[in-house]
């Protein structure tokens, strides 16, 4: 097929380019984040609600450029043990006692959901265990001990925890807890639309290869 | 004296494919993010079609294809209950099965199985593209004699399809019918017997033929050409991306517990799986060339 394989390379291209282009998509400025407790250049929020609707904050300064969402639970001061899991990384399993014991994890009756805001956005549901959590400055890191049917709703949010102008997610409206907005990876947001665009557009290229070379071998076929 | 092929006049050399089959097993291996594994399944798909000679079928690696990625989905959701969308529910006392089946488990069950699928595709050019002795001058020369037992071992594998179709078809024609597991002795046992046989008259046709009597010799050693160099290049570079961030302890994995998330993706291991398609276009550039 003539000039086939100059298409396929300049569709290639584009989608390489379009992956490259989006690995430098900058992020979401850092918004200013006034005084905030602990020493360091840079500061993170935690937001841990239990599920007695309680809540702990602690605000946490660090020198890093970027610190693990495990980094920051420990320097926070707040009791946790965990379990790792494979691929996923560190899991919480108990929090500032809660569940005071346990015996399987995550738990039968509830589990910790851990999410994530970076850059002053809404709390995202994250996908990967607080090891593999990158932080920077002005994100926040948030728990929140959830039953494990139903939908996993956001803790409050980390406004205000570092001195004002953290965090923040949607506002409760009256008693009913807000859904999780749809949940991104953190490590990667700002550029996730673009990489899943890419990755899309890869596997398109890649697929009507495929129909193409099928086609072309059916027609070989006596 | 020996002559060298050029690959670009005959295909890409064994040893390429052999680099190339690694690289993306690793790759599909290294992850657990199924957009990944899906990316490697598709190129490894377009470079099999590209080269695929033409009397060569691919109805039975489908169907082995789909065996394997639905059976790791179907078990997985068996036999796993966790995860908070729940699809279905068994009574919990039912051992093994009993609990929820959830969306997690079978999204987490499909991952495992598109790595499955995607891991067969990147060895399928080793049987179906290249020839046993290819295989064979594939693999370094300290390892000769581990190549020419896997290359058997391939062959050996089709030979046992064939004497089974044959010794059924057989035993058929003397009025068998199955009926029930038992009555499969009739045509397994002399199938093992047949392979028995086949292995001992293979052994002794290599040993007549100066097996264990030195290197291998050969007419003509395949050259390498830019199109070897570029793809060896692109597929080692892409495997050592993803191995060193699994090292590295970077978020490349994707686990839906205890609720479904979207995998996270990062651009230049996208570009890197889209990378692994290179062998396709080395076929299309030399039919655009004319050769």
């Amino acid at each position: 097929m003539p000039g086939l394989g100059r298409r396929i390379a300049v569709a290639a291209t584009l989608a390489v380019g379009l992956a490259v282009a989006a690995s430098v998509v900058p992020a979401p400025g850092s918004p200013l984040v006034a005084s905030c407790a602990g020493a360091g250049p840079n500061h993170a929020a935690l937001v841990v609600e239990h599920g007695s609707g309680s809540v702990v904050t602690r605000c946490v300064a660090f020198d890093a450029a970027s610190v693990t969402g495990e980094q920051l639970l420990d320097s926070s001061g707040v009791a946790w043990s965990g379990q790792t899991f494979g691929g996923f990384g560190e899991a919480v399993c108990a929090m500032d006692e809660e569940p005071a014991q346990y015996v399987s994890c995550p738990g039968k009756d509830g589990y910790w959901a851990v999410f994530v805001a970076t850059g002053g956005g809404e709390w995202q549901l994250s996908p990967v265990g607080i090891s593999s959590l990158k932080l920077g400055d002005g994100d926040a890191e948030g728990f929140r001990y959830v039953p494990v049917s139903g939908d996993t709703a956001p803790p409050q949010p980390a406004a205000g925890v570092c001195g004002g102008a953290a965090a923040s997610s949607p506002a409760r409206a009256g008693a009913a807890a807000p859904t999780a907005s749809t949940p991104q990876s953190p490590a990667q947001s700002g550029g996730i639309d673009a990489a899943m665009l890419a990755a899309a557009l890869a596997a398109v290229v890649l697929a009507g290869l495929a129909v193409v070379r099928l086609s072309a071998a059916r027609r070989r076929a006596p | 004296m020996t002559a060298v092929l050029r690959s670009d006049e005959f295909g890409l050399a064994p040893r390429t494919w052999l680099i190339w089959s690694l690289a993306a097993m690793t790759v599909a291996l290294s992850t657990a993010n199924p957009v990944y594994r899906g990316l490697v399944a598709l190129a490894a798909l377009d470079v099999l079609l590209t080269w695929l000679p033409p009397e060569r079928r691919l109805k039975s690696l489908a169907l082995a294809l789909l065996f394997a990625a639905g059976f790791a989905a179907l078990v997985n959701v068996l036999a796993s209950h966790a995860g908070v969308h729940v699809l279905a529910r068994l009574p919990v006392d039912w051992p093994v099965v009993g609990g929820n089946f959830t969306a997690e488990t079978l999204a987490y069950g499909g991952a495992v199985g598109l790595g499955l699928v995607a891991a067969l595709l990147a060895v399928a050019p080793l049987s179906l593209v290249l020839e046993p002795h290819d295989v064979v001058d594939a693999v370094p020369g300290p390892l000769d004699r581990t190549g020419i037992a896997l290359a058997t071992s391939l062959n050996l594998v089709s030979g046992f399809g064939r004497t089974f179709n044959a010794v059924r078809d057989a035993q058929r024609m003397r009025g068998w019918r199955p009926r029930g597991i038992r009555s499969w002795n009739e045509v397994l046992v002399p199938v093992v017997l047949t392979s028995i046989e086949d292995s001992v008259l293979l052994a002794e046709a290599m040993e007549a033929r100066g097996f264990g009597g030195g290197r291998r010799t050969s007419y003509a050693a395949p050259g390498w050409s830019r199109w070897d160099v570029a793809v060896v290049a692109v597929t080692l570079a892409a495997a050592a991306l993803f191995v060193s961030l699994r090292v590295a302890g970077a978020a490349i994995d994707w686990y839906p517990y205890p609720a479904l998330s979207v995998p996270p993706l990062n651009p230049i291991l996208v570009a890197s799986c889209l990378a692994l398609a290179l062998p396709a276009l080395a076929r299309s550039r030399a039919a655009g060339d004319g050769r």
